[in-house]
């Protein structure tokens, strides 16, 4: 999911960057004191979960969390990212400096159209709801973020619906796995700690 | 009733925490790709590998000159290797490209090179010749059938202390140092955005 160093163009670079700074301000303004702990505790979460590895024929792909980081911080998800992707950046060699910006764009704007898209659903009080909701936050963040590094390197002149295809299928035991994560961690949250989600929607 | 939810919760969290470790302890960190090359004779030879070493195959390898001239291309092996004839005596850069934007890179310098070795096109207009080839065996510091023998059981000497060095110089993936020192990061960085917001807050 980590786009390396020197693969996308200049324009596309600088799109991701401008977006992601973007990204980062509103979310910046959106943490308000209290939230600060959970912010950073879920970009941990982020940081080390690329570490688990799923070996998926010729590639492998990792665990991304971004829906479960959506689903609980919305615009914060992008500072929460940002932070995460640049100690990967520095400490793993995951990605790099320069494709910062974008590959920072491809896990936080899926992970903030989900917790649009499923945040009603999630803090639903209906468990079935409620479970289901949270298994296509986590599932749709990850196959947007596919969609979206097929499109980064679409623009850098690769045939789109191959790279597309074969990102979206090496990852497609990531959407289910992460869903799933996604459900356990959302119905344990509320199970022991009910109103994290409720100072979220207040915003 | 409580007391066992409270058991139920610990056991989860213990679960989940055993999980990540034994995904930890047995996925390869597959994610970084690496690309090393090394000469032997008149052969460039290069291994691909993510992270784990895992062996990039198919992968795309492509040699530039400093002017960014392509000489050479090609696709690794099942083995992840690559190897091509020495296309000229001159900093070399070799481009890996795998799947899914994953990539890498590596400068063979002038310097890698051992003063016998001849670009290809050279050795392959050599026996136009002719009597070069048959040349008696000559103590003279440059050129000569012995200069060539002698490097040539050099090299067979030297092929496993070169291999060696290949592998000693293959980076492995991120270890517990780099995990704990990204979240204790993290922390800080909470700590830093928590104290700019409380000033914040005061004034």
């Amino acid at each position: 999911m980590h786009i390396s160093e020197g693969i996308l163009t200049a324009p596309v670079l600088l799109s991701g960057a401008a977006l992601t700074v973007a990204g980062t301000a509103i979310g910046l303004k959106k943490i308000d004191y209290d939230r600060i702990p959970q912010v950073a505790i879920l970009s941990a979460g982020f940081f080390v979960a690329s570490l688990v590895h799923v070996p998926v024929g010729p590639s492998s792909v990792h665990l991304v969390l971004n829906g479960l980081v959506g689903i609980f911080l919305g615009w914060a998800a992008f500072p929460a990212i940002l932070v995460g992707l640049l100690l990967q950046a520095i400490l793993f060699q995951f990605g790099g400096f320069t494709t910062l910006g974008v590959n920072t764009l491809n896990m936080a704007l899926p992970a903030l159209i989900c917790y649009m898209l499923f945040g009603k659903g999630v803090k639903s009080n209906n468990i079935f709801a409620s479970s289901i909701a949270s298994f296509l936050c986590g599932a749709v963040a990850i196959l947007l973020s596919s969609i979206m590094v097929a499109l980064s390197l679409y623009f850098t002149g690769e045939q789109f619906l191959t790279v597309a295809r074969l990102i979206v299928l090496t990852n497609l035991p990531i959407v289910f796995i992460e869903g799933i994560i996604t459900l356990f961690c959302v119905r344990f949250l509320k199970k022991v700690k009910p109103d994290i989600l409720e100072v979220v929607y207040e915003n | 009733m409580k007391i066992n939810l409270k058991i139920r919760n610990r056991i989860f969290s213990l679960l989940t925490f055993l999980s990540i470790l034994l995904f930890y302890q047995s996925a390869a960190f597959a994610h970084k790709v690496y690309l090393f090359a090394w000469t032997e004779g008149d052969m460039i030879h290069t291994e691909s590998y993510f992270g784990g070493n895992k062996k990039v195959q198919g992968g795309t390898v492509k040699v530039f000159d400093t002017k960014g001239k392509e000489l050479v291309s090609g696709t690794t092996d099942e083995n992840g290797e690559f190897s091509f004839k020495i296309p000229e005596i001159a900093d070399l850069r070799i481009v890996l490209k795998s799947s899914m934007g994953h990539g890498a890179e590596y400068l063979f310098k002038k310097s890698e090179f051992s003063s016998g070795q001849v670009p290809a096109a050279e050795v392959a207009a050599e026996p136009d010749t002719g009597q070069e080839s048959e040349a008696p065996l000559r103590v003279t510091p440059e050129g000569g059938r012995l200069r060539k023998e002698i490097d040539a059981a050099l090299d067979a000497k030297l092929k496993p202390v070169i291999r060696e060095i290949a592998e000693l110089r293959k980076e492995k993936g991120p270890g517990v140092t780099e995990i704990i020192g990204g979240i204790g990061y993290i922390m800080g960085i909470m700590g830093i955005v928590a104290y700019m917001k409380s000033r914040r807050k005061k004034t």
